[in-house]
C-alpha cells in the first residue's frame, strides 16, 4: 500500500501542489487526470523525490518517509521500490535496449549478470521487443523505446511502477502500442499510478481516477463514477472538454 | 644565413629527430594525463556549486586559459622554485622535464575542465532521473551512466586538446629540454642547414597530428556507437571546433 | 631569494613599452589572416578545381604543426628564398635589409589564416541556404548576397571562434621573442635577467595578457549581445 499525506511543493512562489492526500492499495491502477499545471506530474515525482516536496511524507508499505527526517538512504531505498517511466523515456543512451533493462538489475540489485540477463529478455519479450535486444536507442521508433523503458521498469519488479504521461511524447500512431503493453502489465496484478492525457484508456484499465486540478485532488474515485456521474462542477468541465478534444481527432 | 638548401639534409635529419620523438610524446602523455586528474579537481566545484571553490577554480581556469603557455612555462620554471624557496624548500635539483610537464598538465587541465563541464552539461538531465529512478546512487549515476556519454561527446576536443599540447610541447626547448624541437636547434647549429631541419621537424609533427586526429576518430566511431549519426556530426563539428582551438585557444564551452 | 610584490609594479609599468609591439604583430597577422582566411574559405566553399586542394592541405598542414615552425621556416626559409630570386635575376636586394618584424608578420600571418579560413567557412556554412536564395530571388549578385546577407550573418555566428583565434594569436605573438623580436614576453624575460627578479618579471606579464585576453572577451560579449539582437527571438 501507498500512502501520499499532506504533500506540499512550491516552485520559487508558486505553489505547484498544495496538500495531497492519496492511498493506493496492492494491485490498483490509479490515473491521475487533469489539466496542464495542475500539479500531477509534479505529484509522481514526489513520490520517488525526483521532487523533494517541502512538506509530507510518502509510504510505501512499512517505509515511511517523511521530507523533515528524509536521509539519503530513505530516498535511495524509496526509489529502489520504485519504478518510473518517462515521458521523454530516458533510455540510456550508450546501452542497448537489453543493457538498459539490465543496468538497474546488476548494478542496483547486484544481481548476477546471468540472472540479470535472463530477467531482462523475459521483461523485453513481454513488452514485444525480444527481437530488438542489441539495437541502441537511437535506432528504435518512440513507440519501442517507450516499450523498453516499461520493460526497464518492469524487471526491477519494484511495489509500484510510475508512469509519467508516458505517450505523449509519442506520433498518434504509435500510441496505441505503449498503450497496449500498459494495459497487459495492468493485468497483471501489479501496482501503477499513471499520469496520463489519454481519458479513454483510463476509463478502461484504471480502478481508480484521481482528477487533479490547481495543485489539489478535486475528486477521486472509480472510473464509471468519475466519468460517468462527476461530483464536481471542475471534473465535469474537464471531461466535457477533453471529451470533445477526443472526438475531434476522430 | 645557413648554407644552401639541400633537400637530401631533410632525409637525413628526419630519422635523427625521430630518436627524440618518444621525449614529445612522453611529455604528451604525462600532462594530459596530469591534466585530466587535475582537471577533474577543478571541474567538479563548478558543476555541483561549491561555493569558495567554484571561484578559486573558476580562477585558476581563467588564468591558465587567459596568459599565453610560453609565459606558464617561464613562471613555473623560473618561478616556482623562488617560491619554494621562500617556503625553505629546495627545487635545484628537480629536472627541467618535470617542470615542464607540470606546466602543460595545469595549463591542458584549465582546457580539460572546461571540456569535461561541458560535456556533463550536454548529457540530457532526464538521464540522471532514469538512473536515480532505477535506484542509482549520485555516484553510481556519475560513473555509470553521465560520465560515459560525456567521455564519447568531449572526444573531439579532447582530440584538440591533445594534438595542441603536442604542438606546444615546441615550446620546451625554450627551457633547454631534449625533446625534438630542441634537438632540431642543435642539429641546425651544427650543420647550418637550418630550413631543412624545420622542414623535417614540421613533417614529424604533421604527421603525428594525423595520427593522433585518425586514432582519435576511430575512437569516437566506437564510443559513440550507441548513435552513429551523431558521430558523424561530431567528427564534422571537430573540423570547425579545431579550427578555433588553434595551439593557443582549444576550445572549452562553446563546444 | 625572496618574492619582491613591489617590484611585480615597477616589471609591470616596464612592459608596458612593449605592449604596442604586441599589439601591433596581433592586430597585423590576424588581419592579414582574416583576408587570406576569407580567400581560402571561399575556395573551398566554392569548390574551385585544384586551388581547394591546395587550401585544404594548406590548412591542414598549418593546423596540424606548431605556430613555432611557422615561424621558423618563414624566418629561415624566406630570406634564402628572396636571396635566391635576387642574385638570379641580378639584383642588387638583400634579405638582410628587410627588419625581422616583416618575417614575423608574415609568419603569423600564415598561421591565423589558416586557423581563420576555418572559423570563417564554418561561420558561412552554419548559414541556412534559403538566405542565399531569398538574396538571388531579389535579384542580388553572388558578391552582393555574400557581402550584404551571408557575411554579416556569419560574421555573428562565429564571433567566439574569431575572439579565441584573436586570443590564440595574442598569446602566439610571445613566439616571436625566439626570433629575438622586442613584445611583451621578450621584454619580460629582459627585465627578468637584468634584475634577477625571474617570478615577478613573469607574473607581471601573466597579468598583463591576461588583462587583455580578459578585455577582448568583455569586448566580444558586448559586440556579441549588440550584433545579435535580430537572433534573440520572441516579441518583447
Amino acid at each position: 500500500m501507498i500512502k501520499l499525506s499532506g504533500i506540499r511543493k512550491t516552485f520559487g512562489k508558486q505553489e505547484v501542489l498544495k496538500g495531497i492526500d492519496l492511498i493506493v492499495e496492492q494491485g490498483d491502477v490509479v490515473a491521475i487526470l487533469g489539466p496542464s499545471g495542475s500539479g500531477k506530474t509534479t505529484l509522481l515525482r514526489c513520490i520517488n523525490y525526483l521532487e523533494r516536496p517541502n512538506e509530507g511524507e510518502v509510504a510505501i508499505n512499512q517505509l515511511k518517509v517523511n521530507v523533515k527526517r528524509a536521509s539519503k538512504q530513505d530516498i535511495h531505498t524509496l526509489r529502489k521500490k520504485t519504478a518510473m517511466v518517462f515521458q521523454n523515456y530516458n533510455l540510456f543512451k550508450h546501452k542497448t535496449a537489453l543493457e538498459n533493462v539490465m543496468e538497474g538489475l546488476v548494478i542496483v540489485q547486484k544481481l548476477p549478470k546471468r540472472q540479470a540477463r535472463e530477467l531482462a529478455v523475459q521483461a523485453l519479450e513481454k513488452v514485444g521487443l525480444g527481437g530488438k535486444l542489441d539495437e541502441y536507442p537511437s535506432r528504435l521508433s518512440g513507440g519501442q523505446q517507450q516499450r523498453v523503458g516499461i520493460a526497464r521498469a518492469l524487471a526491477l519488479n519494484p511495489e509500484v511502477i510510475l508512469f509519467d504521461e508516458p505517450t505523449s511524447a509519442l506520433d498518434p500512431e504509435l500510441v496505441g502500442e505503449v498503450l497496449a503493453v500498459i494495459r497487459k502489465i495492468a493485468g497483471e496484478g501489479i501496482t501503477m499510478i499513471i499520469v496520463t492525457h489519454e481519458m479513454a484508456f483510463a476509463r478502461d484499465v484504471a480502478s481508480h481516477v484521481v482528477f487533479m486540478d490547481g495543485g489539489v485532488v478535486v475528486e477521486e474515485g472509480p472510473p464509471h463514477q468519475l466519468f460517468g456521474t462527476p461530483k464536481e462542477e471542475r471534473t465535469r468541465q474537464f471531461l466535457k472538454r477533453s471529451i470533445q478534444e477526443w472526438s475531434y481527432s476522430i | 644565413m645557413g648554407r644552401r638548401f639541400e633537400f637530401g639534409y631533410i632525409l637525413e635529419f628526419i630519422p635523427k629527430l625521430l630518436d627524440y620523438l618518444q621525449i614529445t610524446l612522453l611529455i604528451v602523455a604525462a600532462s594530459i594525463a596530469l591534466g585530466l586528474i587535475v582537471g577533474l579537481i577543478v571541474a567538479l566545484p563548478r558543476m555541483y556549486h561549491i561555493p569558495v571553490l567554484k571561484r578559486i577554480s573558476a580562477v585558476y581556469v581563467s588564468f591558465f586559459r587567459g596568459t599565453p603557455v610560453l609565459i606558464q612555462l617561464f613562471l613555473i620554471y623560473y618561478g616556482l622554485p623562488e617560491l619554494l624557496k621562500g617556503l625553505s624548500i629546495d627545487a635545484s635539483k628537480v629536472p627541467v622535464l618535470a617542470f615542464v610537464i607540470l606546466t602543460y598538465g595545469l595549463h591542458s587541465g584549465a582546457f580539460i575542465s572546461e571540456a569535461i563541464r561541458a560535456a556533463v552539461g550536454a548529457v540530457d538531465r532526464g538521464q540522471v532521473e532514469a538512473a536515480y529512478a532505477i535506484g542509482m546512487s549520485g555516484f553510481e549515476a556519475f560513473t555509470r551512466i553521465v560520465l560515459p556519454q560525456a567521455a564519447a561527446v568531449s572526444l573531439p576536443v579532447f582530440a584538440n586538446l591533445v594534438i595542441a599540447n603536442l604542438k606546444d610541447t615546441s615550446l620546451a626547448f625554450t627551457l633547454g629540454v631534449m625533446e625534438m624541437t630542441g634537438k632540431s636547434q642543435t642539429l641546425g647549429m651544427t650543420t647550418q642547414h637550418f630550413i631543412e631541419v624545420y622542414i623535417a621537424l614540421s613533417l614529424i609533427y604533421f604527421v603525428v597530428s594525423m595520427i593522433l586526429e585518425r586514432l582519435f576518430l576511430l575512437a569516437e566511431r566506437r564510443m559513440l556507437k550507441y548513435q552513429p549519426e551523431l558521430a558523424g556530426h561530431t567528427s564534422k563539428k571537430r573540423l570547425l571546433q579545431g579550427l578555433f582551438l588553434p595551439q593557443f585557444k582549444k576550445g572549452g564551452e562553446q563546444a | 631569494m625572496k618574492i619582491d610584490p613591489v617590484f611585480i609594479w615597477t616589471a609591470f609599468v616596464k612592459l608596458l613599452s612593449a605592449l604596442p609591439m604586441t599589439l601591433f604583430i596581433t592586430a597585423i597577422s590576424v588581419g592579414a589572416g582574416l583576408v587570406i582566411g576569407s580567400i581560402i574559405a571561399l575556395l573551398r566553399i566554392y569548390k574551385v578545381p585544384v586551388l581547394q586542394h591546395l587550401a585544404a592541405f594548406y590548412v591542414t598542414f598549418i593546423r596540424g604543426t606548431p605556430m613555432l615552425m611557422h615561424l621558423f621556416l618563414v624566418y629561415f626559409g624566406l630570406p634564402a628564398l628572396i636571396d635566391a630570386v635576387s642574385g638570379a635575376f641580378g639584383w642588387t636586394f638583400k634579405s638582410s635589409s628587410v627588419p625581422i618584424l616583416v618575417f614575423v608578420l608574415i609568419a603569423f600571418s600564415i598561421t591565423a589564416g589558416a586557423y581563420l579560413a576555418e572559423v570563417i567557412r564554418s561561420g558561412i556554412l552554419a548559414i541556412d541556404k534559403g538566405q542565399l536564395e531569398a538574396a538571388y530571388a531579389i535579384g542580388m549578385k553572388t558578391p552582393q548576397a555574400l557581402w550584404r546577407i551571408v557575411f554579416p550573418q556569419a560574421f555573428a555566428v562565429s564571433l567566439p571562434n574569431l575572439s579565441n583565434s584573436l586570443i590564440g594569436m595574442l598569446h602566439g605573438s610571445t613566439l616571436a621573442f625566439t626570433v629575438t623580436a622586442v613584445e611583451i614576453f621578450a621584454e619580460a624575460n629582459i627585465v627578468a635577467t637584468t634584475n634577477w627578479k625571474y617570478f615577478e618579471s613573469f607574473i607581471a606579464a601573466a597579468l598583463l595578457y591576461w588583462g587583455i585576453t580578459l578585455l577582448i572577451e568583455k569586448a566580444v560579449a558586448v559586440l556579441e549581445k549588440r550584433i545579435n539582437v535580430y537572433n534573440r527571438g520572441g516579441v518583447a
